[in-house]
């Protein structure tokens, strides 16, 4: 039987910033590699979309003018993206999107950009960007997936994800959400080196660019594997991938945390 | 005060100079405008023909030199800050260095400075400039300057209340092109206009929604990046009529063909530089020149005969083998070297060489918007080197190139012998390095620059 993957990416031009596009990329290979069928669906402003054979919903980062831009339409979508999520479908939301993805963005002239509520969190605009690379230990969250999902990754998963931040909000977590991580090293979501990002249910956010899932493909892996037994109601074992030269970029990133300085403007 | 800033600025340049630990070319202004905060607008205001000030993200350095090169040809004494030294301290110091001791003596008679984005404020109110050209604005160094519309409104904000001085604008460039609201003088437009060289590449789209509705913009012909013929259905915002054009352009892996439009006259041009890039630059230049009241001759003559800027596009020996050099250091930048090297089709044997170190960029994350999947690459094999070049292999990896078709090498110098080494008997081989990558293989490689002019003859004779 071959398998097959679909992921609905929202608004690919207003929100593409930093490169966020590796994120689909590196999905879109890690299942080709496998021999799972990949599919993409844009969605941009306007367009009538019906999520339910979505397996993956994605959004990356965005400049304010782009979230504004986006700000109407996303809210049309509200209650069916916010329904699909409640049923488990799998997300990946990264700085602007993930800010969006919670209940508003107060930007620095004080104007409310409403988000979604799928995380139960508020963005405000800081006095400072927080500009560097990032490592988080992730293992909390892990440990709660390899609860919920017996996958093989999850096992013994990589503890940590490496990325680069450069955001001004600052995004307070509510009770409904669990932190991704704890900052290892750079600012967090507060700024204050404290919480990384977000997850509730299979959806997950985060400030990290980089692009996150090529550098952390054991990520990219578990919401393949979450997508796929979403999909077909059974876990389906995936395949085991060459990953020495995304393990050395890993590492590559983590030593650059420690050595190159952060910078905040 | 001005004669203790020039004498204080004058000894700073010389003690650099003398203990070899610098080339003189910030320190001075530095101290001098600490001196005297008003050095630059004393000194800059005795230029009989005025200042004219590059800015922009890509093309600054190039873009400048061609003008320098148009203007001095004309006949005019051109003063201009060396590459880099582009804050304001970087321009002080040019203009101190200018001028004897007791500030007289000047014998420039117009000035051209390259001025960094988030200087323009600065720059605007010291120089009083009589022309600001923008090149263009793309998504760059995001790490340093933050978002690309905050940028835009920087450099709008510094063209207010300058009702003498021209605004130089790039009409493919919506972004560019906006900030003529700012502008309290005349505004002319720059751009090209060419059906034959459409490009389809989706990334690095930096500004693709209307700057005044939002709604987004429609496309006839798409060049480079966001730049392009472009409308807004929604609220009639349109690209203005360039003064000056560029059409017919060709361009292979040694040199760029067009037709340049002047307000007069029409010039066939041809560029021992390739890239549709550099033809911009050209374009930039030549408008630059034209407002400046520079003719046809000057324009021609120099672009025959330019020559990219220090470490845009270099020719390097290594072990006997020759290897082009184009720095990058943004997506739009590296999809346009990577649209040079691919314009004859043909596989290549390419060096990627990326780091991360403040002057490159500290976020690696653009290389994810270097549109890999865009060009024809297969076939061509790849060296991927630099402090992060396994983000930079991995790029690779995940654009589709086979496992054994590149390779890490993390040392720059042991990585640019491997390529030369993949080289054929006269075959050239290609090097795309961010910025601290560039000095450090300039510094141990030959650089034989000279060379690219006649190849470009060479191949053009081989077209």
């Amino acid at each position: 039987m071959s398998y097959k993957v679909k992921l609905y990416h929202l608004y690919p031009d207003a929100m593409n910033l930093y490169g966020d596009m590796g994120n689909v990329i590196a999905l879109a290979k890690r299942c080709q590699w496998r021999d799972i069928e990949f599919e993409v669906v844009d969605v941009k402003i306007g367009d009538s979309v019906d999520f339910s054979d979505a397996d993956i919903i994605y959004m990356g980062g965005g400049q304010d003018r782009g979230q504004k831009i986006i700000q109407n339409d996303l809210a049309k979508r509200k209650t069916e993206i916010q329904g699909w999520i409640e049923s488990g479908v799998v997300s990946l939301t990264i700085c602007g999107g993930f800010q969006l993805f919670g209940k508003y963005f107060k930007t620095a002239e004080g104007e409310e950009i409403r988000g979604i509520e799928v995380f139960d969190t508020v963005t405000t605009a800081g006095d400072k960007r927080l500009i560097g690379n990032v490592v988080v230990d992730v293992s909390a969250a892990t440990a709660k997936w390899a609860q919920k999902f017996r996958f093989k990754n999850l096992e013994n998963p990589t503890a940590t994800l490496v990325g680069f931040e450069n955001h001004s909000g600052l995004t307070k977590l509510g009770p409904n959400t669990e932190p991704l991580g704890t900052v290892v090293s750079g600012y967090g979501n507060l700024g204050d080196g404290g919480y990384e990002g977000g997850w509730y249910k299979n959806a997950i956010g985060t400030y990290l660019h980089g692009s996150l899932l090529p550098k952390n493909p054991w990520l990219a892996d578990h919401m393949i594997a979450v997508a796929l037994m979403n999909r077909y109601g059974s876990p389906i074992p995936l395949d085991n991938l060459d990953d020495k030269l995304e393990e050395a970029a890993h590492k590559a990133a983590i030593e650059r945390a420690k050595t190159a300085k952060t910078l905040s403007i | 005060m001005k004669f203790l800033a020039i004498l204080v600025g004058k000894l700073a340049a010389l003690a650099t100079r003398l203990t070899k630990t610098g080339s003189g070319t910030t320190l001075p202004g530095l101290m001098a405008e600490k001196i005297e905060p008003q050095i630059i607008r004393k000194i800059a205001e005795r230029l009989k023909y005025g200042v004219i000030v590059v800015t922009g993200t890509n093309g600054k350095t190039t873009t400048s030199k061609m003008l320098v090169e148009i203007l001095s040809e004309e006949g005019y004494t051109v003063l201009h800050n060396p590459s880099g030294s582009n804050l304001t301290r970087g321009i002080a110091s040019a203009l101190i260095h200018s001028v004897n001791i007791f500030g007289t003596g000047l014998e420039a008679d117009i000035a051209v400075f390259e001025v960094d984005e988030a200087t323009m404020p600065e720059a605007t109110t010291k120089l009083r400039p009589r022309a600001v050209l923008l090149t263009n604005l793309f998504r760059d160094q995001l790490d340093r300057y933050g978002e690309l519309d905050k940028t835009a409104a920087i450099i709008g904000n510094s063209l207010r209340g300058f009702s003498e001085m021209t605004t130089i604008l790039n009409a493919d460039d919506p972004l560019v092109s906006s900030l003529a609201k700012y502008s309290e003088g005349e505004v002319v437009y720059f751009g090209v206009e060419d059906q034959g060289i459409t490009t389809d590449s989706g990334l690095a789209m930096d500004s693709k929604d209307c700057i005044a509705c939002g709604h987004e913009l429609v496309y006839e012909e798409r060049y480079l990046g966001h730049l392009g013929k472009w409308h807004c259905e929604n609220c009639k915002e349109k690209r203005q009529k360039p003064l000056v054009s560029a059409s017919s352009i060709k361009v292979s892996p040694f040199v760029s063909k067009f037709e340049l439009a002047l307000p007069k006259e029409n010039l066939k041009v041809e560029m021992p530089i390739p890239g549709l890039y550099n033809v911009y630059n050209a374009l930039a230049a030549a408008t630059a020149a034209t407002v400046t009241g520079v003719g046809a001759p000057a324009i021609s003559h120099t672009l025959r005969n330019c020559e990219a800027a220090f470490g845009r596009m270099e020719l390097i020996e290594v072990e006997g083998k020759k290897i082009m050099v184009l720095l990058i250091k943004n997506p739009t930048g590296a999809n346009q070297a990577l649209s040079a090297i691919y314009s004859d089709g043909k596989p290549k044997k390419v060096g990627l060489f990326l780091n991360d170190n403040f002057a490159d960029g500290t976020d690696v994350s653009w290389i994810w918007d270097i549109d890999f999947e865009y060009f024809k690459i297969a076939g061509s094999e790849f060296v991927a080197s630099g402090i992060r070049g396994e983000d930079m292999a991995l790029r690779l990896k995940y654009a589709g190139v086979d496992k054994k078709n590149y390779k890490l090498e993390k040392d720059i110098n042991l990585a640019t012998k491997e390529l030369a080494k993949k080289l054929k008997k006269d075959e050239i081989g290609y090097l795309l390095p961010t910025y601290t990558a560039m000095i450090e293989i300039r510094n141990n490689f030959t650089v034989k620059s000279d060379e690219l002019c006649n190849m470009g003859k060479v191949t053009k004779r081989g077209l």
